[in-house]
């Protein structure tokens, strides 16, 4: 290990300069416009909680918790996500005063991470979550917004990606001839190995019958366009039958063409029960975010309305919008000598008062005058003519 | 259409990869003039080859400056990225597995394995109920049990002969490898339609 310099940061921290710092706030701003436009109501939670509690219960794994010891030797974790956090408030709290209820959030969120970069350790999450309500069209309104706001920010070239557990359980426990062979499927499913797959599916000499309907399951599963599509392989269930509700009520919304089904969608977390979904646009390399029902989680915190919502990162929903580059905010400054300080002030707070963003600098401070004016658009000088205009 | 960023291995791979994309039927150009280039334009069917180091396509991919990408799953288990492994090209096929000098049980103390994949040897060992320490090597591992710098060796053998140049000889068959098609989960669901067209069309030659 080499010695820690004085200018470093933490592994994966990092800093905010001022113009990514106003390009987060704009999209602050106009997320939180969106979403409270829609009943959806602000909620802070802290930054610190149990492992015990919120630590275990986040689908977040261990080996990425940041963890602490308080002064009574309990182990704490900095929040790796919202949607504990909200669960633990939710269930001990607030279904008390309203139910259903509509919470968002807009809030840092801390991963430890490995050593390689592009992976921050803390990054803003925005997103909904909808307690309380068990029905289809819940979770319609949470894929709508999703979708809603994603416009908020121009963004045109996204997709959302809708599985349901039930459905994917239901077809891999009909082919399958043991819950062993069924975890190995599911498994693989959750790492995306389409090869090994196909490869387990070969190795557990099913029915012919059994092994084909898997391989061909599997192949056209991804490529879904409609849901109707998927109908042959699964025995009527609740489940299917949720999802042709929800694609119709998506149809209804006229969001039809952002939407992609895809069974083989699969999570580790076991609170996941119900519908699932992937956001994805271009211009990043990783998913802008996901959601889904997660009744499982409530349950953890003792309670059985239900919830599903989602969340959006927003570093990654940063990068695919810096396409849209905003100009350059007009900034003054005015620069005076000692003895014209009351005229500085008056000068100023005119400026302000026009509502103009005017810094105040004493000239003889300056060491490299022509240096620090370059980051204005206008200087004014106390006692002169304007000397620089744009 | 939108254009599509393949990375490659070099060498070998390279050309049987290309190979095969010729036999699916991309308009691709008889020779390619490799040289020192890390960047292959072809306009014609709007795809780009990055050149890389095997190690280093998954990364590519993972992060998502390639769309998709040509990697070993020797490299694939060790790094245990976030990308979909679409299909098996069944091309440079071998396998891992243990070596070491022959009659020789491994030390009872601190038994110690010789490898280019401390994940892979790790994982092995764990899941074998053997507590082992791992030296990670960047190439030549045949010389660790040589000069007695490890028990053991983790590796890669296609033939077996280097193994058996160097008086070492096989214990344990690891895994599988061969190359794989990857993707990004991006790229997978925007440029779906190209991906899984090129996935359908090279699955015709692999068979």
């Amino acid at each position: 290990m080499s010695s820690i310099k004085m200018f470093e940061k933490p592994l994966g921290m990092r800093d905010k300069f001022p113009q990514i710092y106003e390009k987060v706030e704009a999209v602050r701003h106009t997320g939180r416009n969106f979403l409270r436009s829609r009943g959806y109501e602000f909620i802070k939670t802290p930054t610190v909680e149990y492992f015990d509690t919120v630590g275990k219960a986040s689908a977040i794994s261990d080996a990425h918790l940041f963890k602490l010891v308080d002064s009574q030797g309990n182990t704490l974790v900095l929040r790796p996500d919202m949607t504990t956090p909200i669960a633990r408030v939710a269930t001990s709290k607030l279904l008390k005063e309203m139910i259903p209820l509509r919470l968002a959030y807009f809030a840092s969120v801390f991963r430890a991470q490995e050593t390689e970069g592009g992976r921050p350790a803390e990054f803003e999450q925005m997103g909904i979550e909808l307690i309380g309500d068990h029905s289809v069209f819940a979770d319609a309104e949470v894929i709508v917004t999703a979708m809603e706001l994603l416009k908020q920010f121009g963004l045109e070239n996204f997709k959302v990606t809708i599985g349901h557990a039930g459905v994917l359980n239901c077809i891999l426990q009909d082919y399958t001839e043991s819950i062993e062979q069924e975890d190995v499927l599911r498994t693989l499913l959750v790492q995306r190995n389409y090869v090994g797959f196909e490869e387990a599916v070969a190795s557990f000499d099913l029915p012919k019958t059994k092994s084909d309907a898997l391989l061909q399951f599997i192949e056209e599963a991804m490529t879904l366009k409609e849901i109707r599509d998927i109908e042959k392989y699964v025995r009527k269930n609740d489940a299917l039958e949720y999802m042709q509700q929800l694609a119709k009520l998506l149809e209804i919304a006229n969001l039809a063409q952002y939407v992609a089904f895809d069974f083989t969608l699969s999570s580790h977390m076991s609170y996941y029960t119900g519908m699932l979904f992937e956001v994805f646009a271009s211009g990043s390399g990783f998913p802008l975010g996901n959601g889904g029902r997660y009744d499982g989680l409530l349950e953890v915190f003792g309670s059985k309305v239900g919830a599903t919502g989602f969340s959006i990162r927003v570093d990654r929903l940063l990068e695919t919008i810096t396409a849209q580059a905003s100009d350059k905010e007009e900034a003054i400054v005015v620069l005076f000598e000692e003895e014209d300080f009351e005229e500085a002030l008056e000068k100023i707070e005119a400026l302000r008062a026009a509502g103009k963003q005017a810094t105040l600098q004493l000239r003889s401070s300056l060491v490299d005058e022509a240096a620090f004016l370059t980051h204005f658009t206008k200087v004014v000088v106390v006692g002169q003519e304007e000397i620089r205009g744009e | 259409m939108n254009e599509l960023t393949i990375a490659m291995p070099k060498g070998r791979i390279f050309e049987e990869a290309y190979q095969m994309l010729i036999e699916a039927g991309f308009n691709l150009p008889e020779e390619v003039e490799m040289s020192r280039k890390l960047m292959i334009e072809i306009p014609e069917e709007k795809i780009r080859f990055i050149l890389a180091k095997p190690m280093d396509v998954p990364v590519y991919v993972e992060h998502g400056v390639a769309d998709i990408g040509i990697a070993g799953k020797d490299v694939l288990l060790e790094q245990q990225r976030v990308v979909h492994e679409l299909l098996d090209l069944k091309i440079s096929t071998c396998y891992i597995a243990s070596a070491g000098l022959p009659n020789t049980t491994m030390n009872e103390l601190a038994p110690r394995i010789a490898t280019k994949y401390p994940n892979i040897a790790m994982k092995y060992y764990k899941g074998i109920g053997e507590q082992v320490e791992i030296i990670e090597l960047n190439g030549s591992i045949e010389l660790a049990p040589m000069i007695g710098l490890a028990d053991r060796i983790v590796d890669i053998v296609s033939t077996g002969r280097t193994l058996k140049e160097n008086g070492l000889v096989e214990y344990e068959y690891i895994t599988e490898v061969s190359s794989r098609l990857i993707a990004n989960p991006v790229s997978y669901r925007m440029k779906g339609d190209r991906i899984i067209d090129l996935v359908k069309r090279l699955k015709k030659c692999v068979d």
